[in-house]
């Protein structure tokens, strides 16, 4: 593995961290009051993009020899690289921004958050485009594979947000079902990308078709079925999908809603849910570059 | 200008090492680092077979993808078409080694740098032969002007059918006669 687990946590926290700005600005716009939700996407966000980078800067040897280097990150256009350092740079200063406003408990700028929606979707974009445009590698070189690092990256985001959320206020999780609802679509929109990349990327080309064969019945396969399939989807969409279900039917009686409304439910659910998510998240990354067979050139 | 390429002809090649040796030695690497490797292949069913030797190093495509993926434009590639890396601004991310089809770039843990074959640039300024080439016990080996009709390398190329290692997957210089 020329890019191992520091680089798979790396693409894990840059997902997770625009997935959280997002979920926090779709909370200030559609739940006002569930101010915790807000509050935690927009605190956690850069500090975990922060991480991202620090991890991005000990594994670039040179650099971390010689910092004064990483200026020149910025300079060559044809590299998907500096794209996203531009990207993230962006990103990292509406969310820092949003952080400090929220902090200081003052009002945000509207553009200066819309800035940052933007940039967190294109970071988010970006960490699939980054190992998508390797031709070396068969199983990344798949229009797929951007779209799965996308869902993945908002529905950590979630995960991360909601987390965190839970933990600050057991209520406020209750109150937010819609997001809920989102992150189940994501979900089970992940498992359908998982198995079309894998199916028709495997039929394409023969490296791709080995580092498939590792991850589905080979060295990484108890990582693959165990991991991401049923811990890091299957789980979180058994107990979301039966949150939801439930929540349903408590808000067709009176006394339901009053439950609903009361928040009285625990939060072991909402805790299992989204941590599986977060170790789902992480797993599929560092999967995806472990199982990168390169093509074969003789 | 000259084009710089290289026909290796794995026929004549006996697996000796020597060009590796004389290439760490040129390049002050370290025992366990190099930039040719050696893969060996197998072809047809017993008792029909053919077992090639094929030393692999950097191929000095012309749509180099270690040239557009580096973010610090570390990785150029020189009028003479040599691909080098400048070890100044190499931040050591690895991207050019995960987009490498050829497998053919190392990391000096020293430095941090990601190195690789140079086609001994310095001699060849000086119009020497690269150190692989000059030491080859069979010559197997041949470099020079791609652009020249009538360099060694590029009759050799027309003569022997010499063809890149993969040339579906960009355009390399080093030819090989297998």
């Amino acid at each position: 593995m020329v890019w191992g687990t520091i680089i798979a946590a790396y693409l894990f926290l840059a997902g997770l961290s625009a997935g959280a700005f997002l979920t926090s600005s779709y909370a200030a716009r559609k739940y006002p009051d569930a101010k915790t939700v807000r509050v935690v996407g927009r605190l956690i966000s850069p500090i975990l993009m922060g991480i991202g980078l620090l991890l991005l800067i000990v594994d670039a040897e040179a650099g971390l020899k010689d910092p004064l280097r990483f200026i020149y990150l910025f300079t060559n256009f044809s590299s998907v690289m500096t794209i996203g350092t531009y990207f993230i740079s962006f990103f990292m200063m509406a969310a820092a921004y949003i952080a400090l406003m929220e902090l200081l408990k003052k009002d945000t700028n509207k553009i200066v958050e819309y800035v940052g929606v933007v940039f967190a979707v294109a970071t988010a974009i970006y960490t699939g485009f980054l190992i998508g445009v390797i031709g070396a590698v068969p199983l990344w070189n798949t229009a797929i594979l951007p779209i799965l690092f996308v869902v993945s990256a908002f529905s950590t985001g979630i995960a991360g947000t909601m987390l965190v959320s839970a933990i600050m206020d057991k209520k406020v999780i209750h109150h937010v079902m819609s997001i809920k609802k989102i992150h189940l679509t994501l979900l089970i929109s992940e498992v359908f990308l998982i198995f079309t990349m894998f199916l028709i990327t495997s039929s394409t080309n023969e490296s791709a078709a080995q580092s498939v064969a590792m991850l589905l019945s080979g060295e990484y396969s108890i990582l693959f079925w165990l991991g991401l399939i049923v811990i890091g989807l299957m789980v979180p969409i058994g107990i979301e999908a039966l949150e939801i279900w439930n929540s349903s039917k408590l808000h067709q009686s009176q006394a339901g809603l009053e439950v609903a409304a009361s928040g009285s439910h625990g939060i072991t659910a909402t805790l299992i849910t989204e941590s599986a998510v977060l170790a789902g998240g992480f797993i599929l990354r560092y999967l995806l570059l472990a199982a990168a067979v390169p093509v074969i050139f003789l | 200008m000259a084009r710089y390429g290289m026909v290796i002809d794995t026929r004549k090649c006996v697996g000796c090492y020597a060009c590796r040796v004389s290439c760490q030695m040129q390049n002050e690497l370290p025992v366990e680092e190099t930039y040719i490797k050696f893969h060996e292949k197998e072809t047809g069913v017993f008792p029909n077979v053919k077992n090639e030797i094929i030393p692999v190093q950097c191929q000095h495509c012309e749509d180099a993808p270690c040239v557009s993926v580096c973010p610090t434009k570390a990785t150029y590639t020189t009028k003479e078409g040599i691909v080098l890396v400048d070890a100044d601004k190499c931040i050591g991310c690895k991207y050019c080694m995960v987009a490498c089809h050829y497998g053919a770039r190392t990391q000096d843990h020293n430095t941090g740098v990601v190195e690789k074959c140079r086609f001994c640039a310095e001699l060849v300024a000086e119009g020497k032969q690269p150190a692989c080439v000059s030491t080859c016990i069979s010559n197997a080996r041949i470099f020079g002007d791609l652009d020249d009709p009538n360099s060694e390398v590029s009759k050799t190329i027309v003569k022997m059918n010499a063809q890149p290692l993969r040339p579906d997957l960009g355009k390399a210089k080093i030819y090989y006669v297998r």
